[in-house]
C-alpha cells in the first residue's frame, strides 16, 4: 500500500517534471533564438530593421527576436561586416544570420567563400529578374544574394535657374562653362553620388560601357586610353563647386548655391517627402547614362539559424512588403521586378517614383559601376 | 655649474646600484614590477603593437610586395595633402593658442558678471564632438550660409560673390572654435595655480599688463600650454569627420581623407599604413619636444 503511494507520488513528480520541463525548454528556446542581422548603409537602414522588419519578423515568427546591428554608410558599412564575417569564418556558428551589404562586399565575401548559397531556396527567388542578382562588379554571385532594392544616381536640378536641363553629358559640359559653379559635385572622395558622376564620364569618354561594367576582360592597357577623359575631366572641374558629400550637394541644391548637381534618387525623394528640399527641384538621368546599384541580403554559411535567416529575406524580398516600405516608405526602387508590386501601390506613389526618370529611361540609361578592377583604375586615375 | 654637472651621474649611478642591491634582497623585488605588468600591457597591446604593425604594413602593397612603393605613391600623389594637413594643423594651433592664452589672462585677470558668462559660455563647444561641429560649419560657413547671409544683410559683400569658406579657412575656424576652449580650460588652470602675489610684486616694479602676460604668466605656465598645444596639434592632425565633411571632395584635403578613401574604396592599408607614417612623423616632433621638455620640468 505504502509502496504504491510512493510510486504514484514518484509517478506524479515525473510527470509534473517533465511537463515543467518541456514548458521551459519552449520558452527558453523561444527566448533564445535571436536572429542578428547586421546592416551597412545610411541610418535610414538602421531604422528600417529596428522599426520596420524586425517587429514585422516577431510577429510573423514570435520564438525570433530580430537584433539590428547598424555599420555605416558606404562601402566602409560593408567593409565592417565584411571583417566580423570574415573573422568568424572558422567558427562552428558565426554570430551574424543575415546580412545586407553593397556590391563591393560580393566580391571579398565569394572569393574567401564565406557565403550560403540560398537565394534559389526562398520563394521570392521567382520575382527577381535585375540582371544585378546574377553578376555584380562582374562576379557570378547567382543565388548567392537577393537585392532588397536598387539605387540610382540622378542629376538633380532647380527648375527656377535651369529650364533646359542639359540631357546628357556632352550638353552638361557646355552648360558648366556657360554657368560656371553652378554644378557642383562631391568628387571622387567625398561620396559615391560624385564617384558614379566620374564613372559616368568614362563610359561616355570611352564609349565601352559594356566592356567595362559587364563583359570585360580587364585589360591594363585600357588604363592609358582614359588619360585624355581623365584630363577633360580635371578642366571641367575648374568650372564646378566641389562639394562635401551627397548630403553636401543637396544642401547646396537647397540653398540655391548651385543649379545642378548628381544625387542618389532615394535620399533626393524620401528629402524631397519630408519638404527638406524645394519640391519643385526635378530629377534626369542624362545620357549615355549614371551608375546606380543595389543593395544585397546575403547569409553567411555557418549562421546558426539559416532557416530563420531565410524566412527574413523571404519576408523582405515580397511584393508586399516591397511596395509598401522599400517603394512608399523609403523611395527606394524595388529590389524585385517593378511589375509584380503594381498591384500594391497606388498612382500617385508610382507617379512620384517614376514622374522624371521613367522605368524605361532606367533600363537605358541606369547603368551599373564598372568590374572591380576597371572600379579601381578608375579611381586610381581620376586621383 | 660645469663641474656640479660632471659629478651628478656618478653620484646617481653610485645611489641606484646601492638602492638595486637593498631591493635585490628582499622579496619585494618583483611586486613594482607585477604592479606595472598591466598597465604595461595595455600600452603594448593597444598601443604599440597596433603602431608597429602599421609602420611595418606600410611596407606591404596591396599585392603583397615588399618594398617602397607605398611610400613612392604618398611622395607622387599625396604630398600635396601632407603639407597641407601640417600647414593647416600648425596655423589652427598657434591662432588656437594665441586666442586660448588671451581668454585665459582675461579670466584669471577679471571679475564680475560678464567674466562669469564668459567663463561658463567657453566651454560649451568642448562637449560638442567634431562630427556635429562639422554639420554646424557646414551650414553656418556655406557661400549662402548664415556667416554670408549675415554679411550680406548689411551690405558687406554681394550674395551673388559671396566668401568661399569651405577651404583652409573654414577648416582652420572650425579647428579653433573647436579646439580653443578645450585650451583655454587646461591654461586657466594653470593661470590660477599662479600666486597673486607675483602679479602684484610685476605691478609694483612698474610691469604693464602685456609684461604681466609674456614675462610672469606665460613663462610660469609654459608646461600646461606644451601640454595642451601637444594635445590639440596631435587630436588635429588625426581628425577625420570635420574635414571630411567639410572639404571632403576637393584637392588638397588631408591626410585623413586620403587614409579612409585607400581603405574604403581599395581597402588598401599599405598606402594607408605609409600615409599613416607621415602623420606620425608630425606628431613625433612635437612628442618628441614635448617628452624633453618634460624631463627637464621633472628633474629642475
Amino acid at each position: 500500500m505504502k509502496n504504491k503511494r510512493y510510486l504514484s507520488l514518484i509517478s506524479a513528480i515525473t510527470v509534473l517534471s517533465l511537463l515543467l520541463f518541456c514548458f521551459s525548454a519552449t520558452t527558453f528556446a523561444q527566448e533564445k533564438t535571436r536572429l542578428v542581422y547586421m546592416t551597412a548603409g545610411d541610418v535610414n537602414m538602421l531604422a528600417l530593421g529596428q522599426h520596420v522588419i524586425g517587429p514585422l519578423y516577431t510577429e510573423k515568427y514570435p520564438h525570433v527576436n530580430v537584433m539590428t546591428v547598424h555599420t555605416g554608410p558606404g562601402n566602409a558599412g560593408s567593409q565592417l561586416i565584411f571583417e566580423k564575417v570574415l573573422a568568424d569564418k572558422d567558427k562552428a556558428a558565426g554570430d551574424i544570420d543575415v546580412a545586407m551589404v553593397h556590391q563591393i562586399f560580393l566580391r571579398w565575401a565569394m572569393e574567401q567563400d564565406l557565403l550560403m548559397n540560398y537565394a534559389k531556396d526562398i520563394n521570392t527567388w521567382q520575382y527577381i529578374t535585375s540582371p544585378f542578382a546574377k553578376t555584380s562588379l562582374g562576379v557570378n554571385v547567382e543565388g548567392y544574394c537577393m537585392p532588397m532594392f536598387h539605387s540610382q544616381t540622378v542629376l538633380a536640378y532647380n527648375p527656377k535657374y535651369v529650364s533646359d536641363p542639359p540631357r546628357n553629358y556632352e550638353e552638361i559640359v557646355q552648360w558648366v562653362k556657360a554657368n560656371p559653379g553652378k554644378f557642383g559635385y562631391n568628387g571622387i572622395k567625398g561620396g559615391m553620388s560624385g564617384v558614379a558622376f566620374t564613372v559616368g564620364w568614362i563610359y561616355w569618354k570611352t564609349g565601352k560601357y559594356e566592356k567595362y561594367a559587364v563583359t570585360g576582360p580587364f585589360e591594363e592597357s585600357e588604363v592609358a586610353t582614359w588619360e585624355g577623359a581623365i584630363k577633360e575631366l580635371k578642366e571641367f572641374d575648374k568650372y564646378v563647386t566641389l562639394t562635401g558629400g551627397n548630403v553636401a550637394t543637396l544642401d547646396a541644391l537647397n540653398r540655391g548655391e548651385i543649379w545642378i548637381g548628381p544625387v542618389w534618387v532615394d535620399m533626393f525623394l524620401t528629402w524631397r517627402a519630408e519638404g527638406k528640399v524645394d519640391p519643385d527641384t526635378r530629377i534626369i538621368l542624362p545620357e549615355p547614362g549614371m551608375p546606380g546599384q543595389p543593395m544585397y541580403f546575403v547569409i553567411p554559411k555557418n549562421t546558426a539559424n539559416p532557416e530563420e535567416a531565410k524566412k527574413f529575406v523571404e519576408l523582405v524580398t515580397s511584393p508586399e512588403f516591397q511596395a509598401e516600405h522599400i517603394v512608399k516608405r523609403f523611395n527606394w526602387y524595388p529590389g524585385i521586378d517593378g511589375n509584380f508590386i503594381k498591384d500594391y501601390v497606388d498612382e500617385a506613389t508610382f507617379q512620384a517614383i517614376y514622374q522624371d526618370v521613367t522605368p524605361e529611361m532606367l533600363s537605358k540609361f541606369g547603368l551599373a559601376f564598372p568590374l572591380a578592377d576597371y572600379f579601381d583604375a578608375m579611381l586610381e586615375a581620376a586621383e | 655649474m660645469n663641474k656640479n654637472r660632471s659629478n651628478l651621474p656618478q653620484k646617481q649611478n653610485f645611489g641606484k646600484k646601492q638602492a638595486v642591491q637593498g631591493i635585490k634582497k628582499s622579496p619585494a623585488y618583483l611586486l613594482p614590477f607585477c604592479l606595472l605588468l598591466p598597465a604595461v600591457s595595455v600600452i603594448i597591446l593597444l598601443y604599440i603593437q597596433p603602431f608597429l604593425a602599421s609602420f611595418w604594413g606600410s611596407f606591404f602593397t596591396r599585392r603583397g610586395e615588399f618594398g617602397l612603393q607605398n611610400y613612392k605613391l604618398v611622395l607622387d600623389r599625396y604630398l600635396i595633402d601632407v603639407y597641407f594637413t601640417f600647414a593647416v594643423t600648425i596655423f589652427s594651433t598657434v591662432v588656437a593658442t594665441i586666442l586660448s592664452i588671451l581668454l585665459g589672462v582675461y579670466l584669471r585677470l577679471s571679475q564680475g558678471w560678464v567674466h562669469k558668462i564668459v567663463s561658463i559660455l567657453y566651454r560649451l563647444p568642448i562637449f560638442l564632438p567634431f562630427v556635429v561641429v562639422a554639420q554646424m560649419m557646414r551650414s553656418f560657413l556655406a557661400p549662402h550660409g548664415i556667416l554670408n547671409l549675415l554679411l550680406a544683410h548689411f551690405n558687406l559683400i554681394n550674395i551673388e560673390r559671396p566668401l568661399q569658406l569651405f577651404n583652409w579657412i573654414g577648416l582652420s575656424f572650425g579647428f579653433v572654435w573647436k579646439e580653443a576652449p578645450f585650451m583655454v580650460l587646461l591654461i586657466v588652470g594653470g593661470f590660477q595655480m599662479i600666486d597673486d602675489s607675483y602679479i602684484e610684486a610685476a605691478k609694483s616694479v612698474g610691469a604693464n599688463l602685456y609684461q604681466i602676460i609674456t614675462r610672469v604668466l606665460i613663462p610660469m605656465n609654459k608646461q600646461t600650454i606644451l601640454v595642451a598645444v601637444t594635445l590639440v596639434f596631435c587630436s588635429l592632425v588625426g581628425c577625420f569627420s570635420f574635414p571630411y565633411m567639410l572639404i571632403g571632395g576637393k584637392t588638397p584635403s588631408t591626410i585623413t581623407i586620403d587614409i579612409a578613401h585607400r581603405v574604403t574604396y581599395f581597402r588598401d592599408y599599405g598606402v594607408a599604413n605609409a600615409l599613416g607614417v607621415f602623420s606620425y612623423l608630425m606628431v613625433s616632433i612635437l612628442a618628441v619636444y614635448y617628452v624633453l621638455n618634460m624631463r627637464k620640468g621633472l628633474y629642475d
